[in-house]
């Protein structure tokens, strides 16, 4: 446990809501541990211990008490200009945040949102949001139909379906797309859309998951903008514990993680037992690895104190394709235009170098490897040279 | 143990080292003239000929001026592998050969590595630290104003919460470096969030923290302020260096014993709320779906876990003979605590034996255990361990784990596991459950 009273000071003002919130467990000389535990044991928020500064010591640890307390001020108040430029978060609509907080006015369509997945995101996520081979999935069909199998567990029945958690069935917040694509997305080159078209890309999920707004449907023909997007509820947001929201979500947080029942733990001091003889379930098999398990380890598993066998200088080619060009140049040809035969007039230095720079139009630098100029150089050799399937 | 009792415990120690050196002397003897046998007089060649290395010279002291291991250490490495890889093993992870581990502490080179949008080299002259909201005063700092503060100087491990998590139904790696190598321990040098804190005068409201990376992905997640008051860090150096661009150079989180995914790398920014965030990384992934429906949000600590290092599906037993006296030896962490004990199995969980802790014992950080064993050839083990940390937590059997949480939850899977060694000494990964 951490001594409170060493940082009650910072706190400037310390009405009651805050010395609430903040009387973290022990700050009184007193355990909080939830009923049930032994009351020697004083618990954290995650349920585990904390040592407190005695002596000058931490657990293990000594520290230098006149670092507790002591006034540095290194650093300077950023600018509004520059806290504006970082501080693009978004945070949802709550009881005590009517408003959310970083949601910014803008609009976008589906149909907008559509020619933007079309150009900028299906090669990784599929159709329609479909993913696949190790890309996520933006949609998996209606999201109040899929919402119902987070109840389905192969915990029992090896052979039934699993639950379905994507955006539509499973997030609780639609705050969280908005702000991940704008901030992460697309992969290869993030933090490059704009609003309007960051609020398309959502309409356009939106409706791939055939949610609906306010009772209305997101059909082909939606316009998203600020005030429809604060009304959107999502079919899962009920599906978490512990409460986070809210003045009191610490104390909420606290006693659910304080109870080893509510995630799976066994605590000695909540009547867990340290069986010693005879203690497996009747029930225990040896269950195997079925199917040889997972395997393809890059490397492959060696355990040998060997010399390393010289490595081949050239770069396999096909691979490199494979993992770092093809979800966008698939059958080897130019996004876009279909075929290299609008880019190689300009002269081949040209394209080596738009490749290597990066484009506007959507070519990260090198393709996002980090391969040598000379590398990518034969990277492009290869797409042009004609080897189409 | 008293400083005298402790004496008095080397003297007899000592005494009876003595006393059985002179007992298996013999014993000893006889095994080197069989070994002398075996080689016809013409010696072990290893002892009898020129090494390479034994005459020519070595190199100049001039030469790696940052020093790299030995070349016969290549196969030392992390590993990744496609099932768990997407976007070209820029949304990945590349988990650590922990069978090689030695000690509590993980190489920089060797450290598990995730990230959500690739490893950013980030230029530390550009590099800055804004923290704001809930605060008084607003700042940015740079890296050389960040390490001005007061350093504080740890041993802690950060774990992915998805170590063993792809587990749930059923073993599927025969290996340790991929069921439990989603981790790795290093001694870690930084400042406390709460002394930066002291400067900036938190307000009363604030009740959540937002760390966010300035990586492709801007990696961010949502952390309650009691773990910042508590012991949560700002860290910049690793083992006695800066921090490698792998675990976020210059500047990441550290949460002691928390989440991996909370120690947010490339760290640019920290903001103070009374609402929490929401984040990808704490919805859309890093949350455990329980058979009810509903999912642990917010599940912060990697509760107290074990394994088997030695023998392990990497180290198998096929060259012990019968009789041998041979180390099991093992970690154990928890994120909740201190470990105070580890027993061991060797029949999968039935019966246990309690092991010895072996070093440094610290808090929210590897422990290493062991337990000497005479292996007896063509009998067939089932090797569990199970630890014990101070908060009072013991790791649950699978079925005890499977049946609050079932098969889905992905994350913070912390069952025991076996390590089944068969006639002929080898080891598979095996599990002992009812379903
Ligand atoms: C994220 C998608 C993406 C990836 C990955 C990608 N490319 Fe491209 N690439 C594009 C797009 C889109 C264009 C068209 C850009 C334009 O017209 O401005 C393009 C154009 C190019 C061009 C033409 C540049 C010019 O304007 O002259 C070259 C050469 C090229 N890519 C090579 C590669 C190679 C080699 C790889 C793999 C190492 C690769 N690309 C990976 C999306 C990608
Ligand atoms: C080069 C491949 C690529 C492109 C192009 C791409 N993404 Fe992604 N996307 C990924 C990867 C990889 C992830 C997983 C990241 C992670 O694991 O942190 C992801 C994750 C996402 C997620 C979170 C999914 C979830 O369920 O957690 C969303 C939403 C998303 N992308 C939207 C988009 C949008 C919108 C675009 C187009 C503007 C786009 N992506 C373009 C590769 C890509």
């Amino acid at each position: 446990m951490f001594k409170l009273e060493a940082y009650n000071k910072l706190l400037v003002s310390t009405s009651v809501a805050a010395v609430l919130a903040l009387s973290v467990v022990g700050c009184m000389g007193e355990s909080t541990a939830p009923s049930g535990s032994d009351a020697s044991v004083s618990l954290d928020i995650d349920g585990g211990v904390s040592h407190p500064v005695v002596n000058g010591k931490t657990g293990n640890y000594y520290v230098n008490p006149q670092a507790i307390g002591a006034k540095i001020n290194n650093g300077r108040v950023p600018n509004a200009a520059e806290l504006a430029k970082w501080d693009t978060d978004l945070q949802p609509v709550t009881e005590l945040s009517p408003e959310g907080h970083g949601i910014p006015e803008g609009s976008g369509s589906v149909e907008d949102g559509e020619t933007i997945y079309e150009a900028q995101c299906v090669m990784c996520h599929g159709d329609f949001g479909s993913g696949g081979g190790g890309y996520p999935a933006l949609s998996k069909g209606n999201a109040y139909d899929l919402q119902k199998t987070l109840t389905n567990n192969r915990w029992k029945d090896p052979e039934a379906d699993g639950p379905t958690r994507v955006f539509g069935s499973y997030w609780p917040q639609v705050t969280t797309m908005w702000w991940y694509i704008r901030d992460g997305m697309p992969h290869p080159f993030s933090d490059s859309l704009s609003v309007d078209e960051t609020y398309a890309l959502t309409a356009y999920i939106l409706n791939i998951n055939e949610m609906e707004i306010d009772g209305e449907e997101v059909d082909d023909e939606y316009v998203l903008d600020r005030a429809k997007f604060l009304k959107i509820k999502m079919p899962n947001v009920d599906g978490f514990e512990p409460n986070i929201a809210g003045a009191n979500a610490l104390p909420a947080v606290r006693a659910y993680f304080g109870k080893a029942s509510n995630f799976g733990g066994q605590n000695l001091n909540q009547g867990a037992v340290r069986c010693m003889t005879d203690c497996q379930e009747p029930t225990a098999k040896i269950k195997r690895i079925q199917n040889g398990g997972i395997k393809d380890f890059i490397p492959a598993m060696n355990v040998t104190r060997d010399l390393p066998v010289k490595e081949a200088v050239a770069i396999d080619v096909k691979k490199v394709y494979t993992e770092s060009c093809a979800m966008c140049h698939s059958a080897f040809l130019a996004p876009g235009s279909g075929d290299w035969a609008g880019y190689t007039p300009k002269g081949i230095d040209k394209v080596y170098a738009n490749g290597i720079k990066g484009t506007e139009g959507g070519m990260p630098a090198k393709g996002g490897t980090d391969l040598s100029d000379a590398d990518f150089k034969t990277m492009v050799d290869y797409l042009i040279s004609g080897k189409i399937k | 143990m008293d400083n005298k009792e402790s004496q008095d415990q080397t003297t007899i120690d000592r005494r009876d080292f003595f006393k059985k050196a002179a007992a298996v002397s013999v014993t000893a003897l006889a095994g080197t003239s069989l070994l002398a046998n075996e080689s016809a007089g013409k010696g072990d060649p290893a002892i009898m000929h020129h090494t390479k290395w034994g005459r020519k010279w070595g190199d100049p002291v001039t030469k790696n001026q940052y020093g790299i291991p030995s070349a016969y250490e290549h196969n030392v490495i992390r590993r990744s592998t496609k099932l768990l890889a997407s976007g070209n093993f820029r949304a990945s992870i590349a988990v650590t050969p922990i069978h090689e581990s030695q000690g509590i502490i993980t190489p920089n080179g060797l450290f598990f590595s995730r990230s959500h949008g690739g490893t950013a080299h980030v230029d530390p002259n550009e590099y800055r630290l804004m923290i704001h909201g809930l605060v008084e005063k607003p700042i940015v700092l740079t890296l050389a104003e960040l390490k001005r503060y007061p350093s504080v100087t740890r041993t802690h491990f950060i774990e992915c919460p998805a170590n063993g998590g792809q587990e749930w139904r059923g073993p599927q790696f025969n290996s340790v470096q991929f069921a439990k190598g989603f981790m790795a321990s290093a001694e870690w040098t930084g400042v406390y969030i709460k002394t930066i804190l002291e400067d900036l005068g938190l307000k009363p409201t604030a009740q959540w923290m937002l760390a966010e990376g300035s990586d492709n992905s801007k990696m961010g997640r949502t952390l309650p302020i009691d773990k910042i008051l508590d012991d949560a860090m700002i860290v910049w150096g690793q083992n006695g260096e800066a921090l490698r661009p792998e675990q976020g150079y210059p500047v990441r989180l550290l949460v002691p014993g928390w989440e991996g995914n909370l120690c947010v790398k490339w760290l640019r920014r920290l903001e103070f709320s009374q609402e929490p965030w929401y984040c990808k990384e704490e919805t859309s992934k890093y949350t455990d779906l329980k058979p009810t429906g509903k999912a642990i949000q917010h599940f912060y600590a990697n509760e107290v876990n074990s394994t088997v290092t030695s023998p392990s599906p990497e180290l198998p037993w096929t060259d012990l003979k019968d009789g041998d006296v041979v180390e099991i030896e093992g970690l154990a962490w928890s994120g909740m605590g201190t470990i105070t004990a580890v027993d061991l199995s060797f029949d999968g969980g039935k019966n246990y034996e309690e092991a010895n802790l072996k070093g440094l014992v610290l808090s929210k950080s590897w422990t290493r255990w062991s337990y000497m064993h005479t292996y007896k050839k063509g009998k067939k083990l089932l090797l569990t361990s199970r630890a014990i940390d101070d908060a009072g937590y013991i790791q649950p059997t699978i079925d005890q784990e499977v049946s609050v949480m079932g098969v889905e939850a992905v994350y913070h899977r912390n069952a025991v596991e076996t390590w089944e060694v068969t006639e002929e000494g080898k080891v598979n990964h095996v599990q002992i459950r009812s379903v």
